[in-house]
């Protein structure tokens, strides 16, 4: 559904992106790897549809996302979810964090009635909100604030943020780099559940392992490039570029 | 003390100068509010030229001296200014000062809201802008990815910096309350006798009515009305740490 057609990029004049090219498709998972600052995140940013890319295109649902009206643009946005590398809850409560994606597609009437009642009490979780959080596990943290949670817990919560609003693409920046064995497994689960109702998912990730769990394809990127994609056994067991087998084998050290 | 200054001034003369203390900086204070959160929204959101003059220009204006923007808004309230009415040309200085045909203005609780919303002013939008400015990128980021507008992003962002708005209004209440040179200018310090030795503030605050006992030597009263003054001070301070704290939890 979202796809990179010969993607660059750059911030300011370094060229961060050379032309890369990918695509996400409905229930499978695309494990982007390689060392840092070989530009994952920035990759992540423009399917995201952050910022635009220099040079090529980046499609959403076969249309240049570029070429859209704002309004239209924002439309397909809501359909892309995301999880950062970094913690990113609002310092509100659980339950408001996890809720955000759908309290913004309301219209504005909606919401001031929402805000004005939840001034009086507190408001119901959506059937939606509270299923993204059953389905970290945080499900009875709902009310408690965000800050008071741990890096782990945090970004479950992120996680459910991006999945409450039930989007058709979901792309995660390091979901598990710092969390500890259960957190990971748990957020593993969510995205194996994820795929199987049919969500393209995109995940950056530094753990090779983790690639070979959960992934169904893999892209190596090195400098800017995907020097390597394909199904992850090929990537894995015998990989074209001389430098993705190095990258795997744990010779390329940066 | 106390029993002391409600004999010699009477309760309810003491009662309307606090309470004209408080109208007028809390009118000052919720119009400055207003003003500030649109041009730190502006200043903090926006990218224009000019911007960085705008910004400098702000924060010189947390320190300007409260008596000059007082004759400022007397020069411009009075038949001199331009809001001044069109009626005594030429002398200056002379009689009441009319404007906005014929409205008087100058030496009225209004002016003195006028002049106190010029001073706080630039205290909250500084406050307020720095609050804004130092929100988190994630933040943004995260309003954005999960669907939101700029709109959206922007409102994202504000109320992430709500206990920093908690605290600019605060500054801009203590600058208006703890002021007293443009009061005093284009407020007048004025009583009104009511019969029988009787008097009511019009126009007189804690800080000018402090002045005026301080300058006859009437040390005791002038140190009650300070007190008075600094227990509304610390009371606001306190119930805005209530907010903030309650936020925090
Ligand atoms: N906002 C920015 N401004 C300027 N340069 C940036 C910015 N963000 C990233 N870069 C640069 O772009 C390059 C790619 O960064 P990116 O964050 O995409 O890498 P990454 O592959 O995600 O790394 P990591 O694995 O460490 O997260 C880096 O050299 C980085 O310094
Ligand atoms: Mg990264």
């Amino acid at each position: 559904m979202i796809e990179a057609d010969a993607v660059g990029f750059g911030y300011d004049d370094d060229r961060v992106l050379r032309n890369v090219s990918l695509r996400a498709t409905p229930g499978e998972t695309f494990a982007l790897i390689g060392p840092s600052g070989t530009g994952k995140t920035t990759l992540l940013r423009l399917l995201a549809l952050f910022e635009p890319p220099d040079a090529g295109t980046v499609r959403a649902a076969g249309t240049d996302a570029w070429s859209l009206s704002n309004g239209r643009r924002v439309a397909t946005r809501r359909r892309i979810g995301m999880v950062f590398q970094n913690r990113s809850l609002f310092s509100t409560s659980v339950a408001h964090n996890a809720g955000y994606g759908l309290a913004v597609r309301r219209s504005w009437p909606d919401r001031a009635r929402r805000w004005l009642r939840g001034l009086v009490g507190r408001p119901p979780l959506e059937e939606s909100v509270a299923d993204a959080l059953e389905t970290v596990g945080l499900r009875e943290a709902a009310h408690r604030p965000a800050r008071s949670l741990s890096a782990g817990e945090a970004q479950r919560v992120a996680f459910a943020r991006a999945l409450a609003t039930e989007p058709d693409v979901l792309l995660l920046d390091e979901p598990t780099s710092n969390l500890d064995p259960r957190n990971t497994a748990l957020i593993e689960e969510a995205v194996a559940a994820a795929r199987e109702r049919d969500i393209a998912v995109v995940v950056a990730t530094h753990d090779m392992q983790q690639a070979r769990r959960i992934a169904d394809r893999v892209g190596v990127m090195l400098d800017g490039t995907l020097i390597e994609q394909g199904p992850t056994e090929t990537v894995f067991g015998d990989p074209d570029d001389e430098r993705a087998r190095k990258f795997i084998d744990g010779e390329l050290v940066y | 003390m106390f029993g002391g200054i409600i004999a010699e001034f009477g309760t309810r003369y003491l009662i309307s100068i606090v309470v004209v203390t408080l109208q007028v900086s809390l009118a000052a204070v919720s119009i400055s509010t207003l003003v500030s959160v649109v041009l730190a929204g502006v200043l903090g959101f926006g990218d224009f030229r000019g911007k960085g003059v705008l910004v400098s220009v702000i924060n010189t204006g947390m320190g300007f001296p409260s008596v000059v923007v007082g004759l400022v808004v007397l020069l411009l309230l009075s038949n001199a200014g331009p809001v001044g009415g069109g009626f005594d040309l030429g002398l200056p200085g002379v009689g009441v000062l009319y404007s906005f045909g014929g409205v008087e203005l100058l030496y009225t609780p209004t002016a003195m809201v006028v002049s106190q919303v010029v001073l706080a002013t630039p205290v909250i939008t500084s406050v307020t802008l720095s609050a804004i400015e130092s929100v988190d990128p994630s933040i943004r980021d995260a309003a954005f990815a999960a669907g939101g507008t700029a709109r959206d992003v922007q409102i994202a962002v504000v109320r992430e910096a709500r206990y920093g708005l908690v605290t600019a209004v605060l500054a801009g209440f203590g600058r208006a309350v703890s002021e007293v040179g443009s009061v005093l200018i284009v407020g007048g310090n004025i009583a009104i006798a009511t019969g029988g030795g009787a008097r009511v503030s019009f126009t007189r605050t804690l800080t000018t009515a402090i002045t005026l006992e301080a300058r006859q030597g009437n040390y005791g009263t002038g140190i009650a009305l300070g007190v008075v003054l600094l227990t509304i001070a610390l009371a606001v301070n306190g119930l805005g740490n209530v907010v903030r704290d309650r936020g925090r939890a």
